[in-house]
């Protein structure tokens, strides 16, 4: 049998141990669900991005009439069709359209827009603009619905050092942050023995057996399982090299486990920092060019380690900006806003009714596909789980 | 008559008061002890112990008074910092672990209030009801601005009623599932139409007030929001549901319908006095018996600080609300308004992580002399049976003591032994037991 001697968890912690590796590599592969199933990326651009300046309707007098200091020139655009054109930040997303492993889906909102990044944010992470907001997410939901059909599977990772996003949110099964690119680790440290770690789980049941004793000794042995299996696939290289950028750094990780098998099905990230007022243009450049480099370093970071049509990827803002710009270079909360979705077999393109900025509802452009028919496409037909709301679902694949 | 193991418990030759069952006691009516408040409960028996936590030294007034010059700022951190002060210092250790449980029970978040001036005033009010009249406390949590905030209380008008509030008074705050029905939620939220806020006060908007009559649990008449305060307070299932949840949190283990209503029968017998209710609880046989001792998992907060009294531990309040809100449980931040599911949901890959590596960076902090211990003892030996001792209160069973001994071991220095000894048992999840 093949063996090897290799650290029980990476971190400086000493202790290794002999494992036969093949076995062992099935075994976590079982254990963390399937290394074959589909995943779901949500990067969600936080502080409501500025859509016309993200996708250009250069063809509208009015973008540029609206816009007398932050339109951006055609000639500096990423052609995307005739009428429309990527913010000049965007060229690694270029290639994407090119290619036709993307696609845009146009004026994407909920009915009564709401204007409040929390209220907005809470309608779109639990799929539902009418309710007050329960406890559960709709990621959640879908966590907990692949839970029980792979207990003791981690279904959902936030990647991220916030609170836990709303979207989230479960009842019946849990979602782990994790901060940075090392992953899910324990403290490297001197005092941390493996071995004091293992005799500690690996005790007869004691004479008086406690059930949420044995509950915490189940959760401590998958959570340094896990842990053990992050840390190695998190500290493998990555296929590509990734801009250097927290987003960047985060999908890179993403990449390593869905190709590392880690069995992970949902991942929430964050890029921040969208709610520009004033003195948009610099900041929404420098916003749009991470978002734009970490991304297609990511799909060909997937595509090179051959599961880049195991993943799709959903850009999504809470609202996009009012039309006509503000006095201070910037724009204020508005309201629909196109959604980006990469990888997978995604149907490529331009999807959706192109905005009309003749014909605006309140100075906004008005939604002409609901968020949650995509949602529905996202758990029908990528997933494969049930669907969350009974919106007729806006078919996204191909 | 009072149900047999609400009785008051006695000490026997065989369950004993010992160190074990004044650390059991001083971990649920509080978040733990230093070594000196256990000798001392330890040698003042049960009875004085309990006098002891109903009637408490009290917060060092500076150090409760210290927010008002901090509120201004609008920093969400630094009223959890204030709180977490509060805890650590320890003066009102039963004061606080009520003001945590209502928190819990009464839940609301800055996330959607965002308001620490409100935030810290419905902290207060916890504070100052918590042990009080439940009566009141209900009446007094319908009219807090922070709750009005949270659950819309400024939507419900004549008209256009926002059942939020109505809704969770009779799910969550008072009666539980089962003993209503959805008209008697619409009604009653009809009756408080009107209840909203006025800057950061409770104002009774006469205007959207809907003065018709209402059908609440059966009874009819032009009811308001105090009327049918009134109505849920005096539903049989209200006395029961407190008591409930006051054995949950307390208590932790499954007991009878019986044990329930005999609790809640001695809170409406005690002019719903929580304490009077709760000193029957903590001082019962119920309460010590073997299988209610660590039998509940601790929540983040309650680890946190337990670890700071049995180390006496140096830590920052902010740093140690930081930790206990990676943990999971972010004091005023509450995940919905059902509050921390709390037990088994305290823990998840992430969160055991955050435990463990929180006690190992408390270790770490002991093995390169960032900390020292007051009277570390001198053999390398020794230093680990301190660490079982102040951490486990002695009741660690042998083969767990036997690991921690090895764990520290082989050490050249009683700081390093201890630093071991500290990071085995954090680590162990026997130490996550409360």
């Amino acid at each position: 049998m093949l063996t090897t001697r290799r650290s029980f968890l990476i971190g400086g912690l000493a202790v290794t141990a002999a494992v036969p590796l093949s076995s062992r590599a099935v075994r976590a592969a079982a254990a963390f669900g399937g290394a074959d199933e589909r995943v779901l990326v949500v990067l969600q651009l936080g502080g409501g991005n500025d859509a016309l300046n993200t996708v250009v309707p250069h063809r509208q007098d009015a973008y540029y009439k609206s816009r007398p200091t932050l339109a951006l020139a055609r000639s500096a655009l990423h052609r995307l069709d005739d009428d429309f054109g990527l913010h000049p930040s965007l060229g690694g997303l270029a290639p994407l359209f090119a290619e036709g492993r993307a696609a845009l889906v146009h004026g994407v909102g909920y009915p009564k827009p709401d204007r409040s990044h929390f209220r907005s944010m809470e309608i779109w992470h639990t799929a539902d603009p009418v309710r007050p907001p329960g406890s559960r997410g709709w990621l959640g939901r879908i966590a907990d619905e692949l839970a029980e059909r792979a207990p003791g599977s981690l279904p959902a990772l936030h990647v991220g050092d916030g609170d836990l996003p709303l979207a989230l949110r479960a009842e019946r099964s849990f979602t782990p942050t994790v901060r940075g690119a090392e992953g899910l680790a324990l403290r490297a440290n001197a005092a941390a023995s493996g071995e004091t770690r293992a005799a500690l789980l690996d005790r007869a049941a004691s004479s008086e057996p406690r059930r949420e004793l044995e509950f915490l000794r189940s959760a401590a042995r998958t959570t340094y399982r896990a842990a053990e299996r992050m840390s190695a696939l998190a500290a493998k290289r990555s296929a590509v090299v990734y801009p250097n950028s927290k987003l960047g750094e985060r999908l890179g990780l993403i990449a390593k486990l869905v190709a590392g098998g880690f069995g992970t099905r949902v991942f929430h990230v964050e890029l921040a920092g969208f709610d520009t007022h004033s003195r948009q243009a610099p900041v929404h450049a420098a916003l749009l060019a991470e978002l734009g480099d970490a991304l297609s370093a990511f799909q060909r970071d997937l595509e090179a380690q051959g599961v880049g049509r195991r993943v799709v990827t959903l850009v999504f803002s809470e609202f996009g900006r009012r039309v006509e710009e503000n006095g201070s270079k910037g724009t204020d909360h508005g309201a629909a806003a196109p959604v980006l979705v990469c990888g997978g077999n995604v149907r490529p393109g331009l999807h959706g009714t192109p905005p009309d900025l003749e014909r605006l509802v309140d100075g906004d452009v008005p939604f002409t596909t609901d968020f949650r028919g995509l949602y529905a496409s996202l758990e029908r037909d990528w997933l494969g789980v049930e669907r969350t709301t009974d919106v007729t679902p806006v078919p996204l694949f191909a | 008559m009072r149900h047999p193991l609400l009785e008051p418990w006695k000490p026997t030759r065989a369950e004993p008061w010992d160190r074990a069952a004044a650390a059991h006691l001083l971990r649920r009516a509080g978040f733990g002890a230093s070594p000196t408040s256990l000798v001392r409960a330890v040698e003042d028996g049960p009875e004085r112990t309990l006098e002891r936590l109903f009637a408490p030294e009290g917060h060092a007034p500076e150090l409760h008074d210290g927010i008002t010059s901090l509120l201004a700022s609008g920093n969400h951190e630094l009223l959890q910092a204030w709180w977490m002060a509060l805890l650590l210092a320890n003066g009102d250790p039963l004061g606080e672990r009520v003001t945590l449980f209502w928190h819990d029970h009464f839940a609301t978040s800055i996330a959607k209030v965002d308001d620490v001036r409100l935030m810290h005033r419905q902290n207060s009010l916890l504070r100052a009801h918590g042990l009080g009249d439940f009566r009141k406390l209900l009446h007094a949590m319908a009219k807090d601005p922070a709750m009005l905030v949270w659950l819309d209380g400024n939507q419900n008008r004549r008209g256009h009623p926002n059942e939020n509030f109505a809704r969770e008074v009779l799910e969550l705050f008072a009666l539980g599932i089962g003993h209503y029905d959805e008209r008697d939620i619409q009604e009653a939220a009809r009756a408080f139409t009107g209840w909203g806020t006025d800057g950061r006060e409770f104002a009774f908007h006469r205007d959207h007030h809907d003065d018709g009559p209402k059908t609440v649990f059966g009874k009819t008449g032009r009811h308001d929001g105090d009327a049918v305060i009134e109505l849920v307070l005096a539903h049989p299932e209200c006395p029961r549901f407190v008591a409930r949840r006051l054995i949950e949190e307390f208590v932790a283990v499954e007991v009878g319908r019986d044990v329930i209503a005999a609790l809640g029968a001695e809170l409406v017998a005690r002019d719903w006095s929580i304490a009077a209710t709760l000193r029957t609880l903590l001082g019962s046989k119920l309460f010590f018996a073997r299988d209610a001792r660590r039998a509940r998992i601790a929540g983040p907060v309650e680890l946190v600080v337990g670890i700071a009294l049995a180390l006496e531990l140096e830590i920052a309040p902010r740093e140690a609300a930081a930790l206990a809100a990676r943990m999971g449980q972010a004091l005023f931040r509450p995940p919905s308004v059902k509050g921390w599911d709390g037990g088994r949901t305290w823990i998840n890959a992430g969160t055991w992580l955050e435990r463990v590596n929180a006690g190992l960076a408390v270790a770490e902090s002991f093995e390169n002399g960032e900390r020292t211990l007051a009277g570390l003892a001198h053999a390398p030996a020794e230093a680990a049976e301190q660490a079982l001792e102040r951490l486990f209160g002695g009741d660690a069973d042998p083969e767990l003591a036997g690991i921690v001994r090895s764990a520290a071991a082989r050490r050249d220095s009683p700081r390093a032994a201890f630093a071991h000894a500290v990071a085995a048992i954090t680590s162990a999840p026997e130490y996550h037991l409360a």
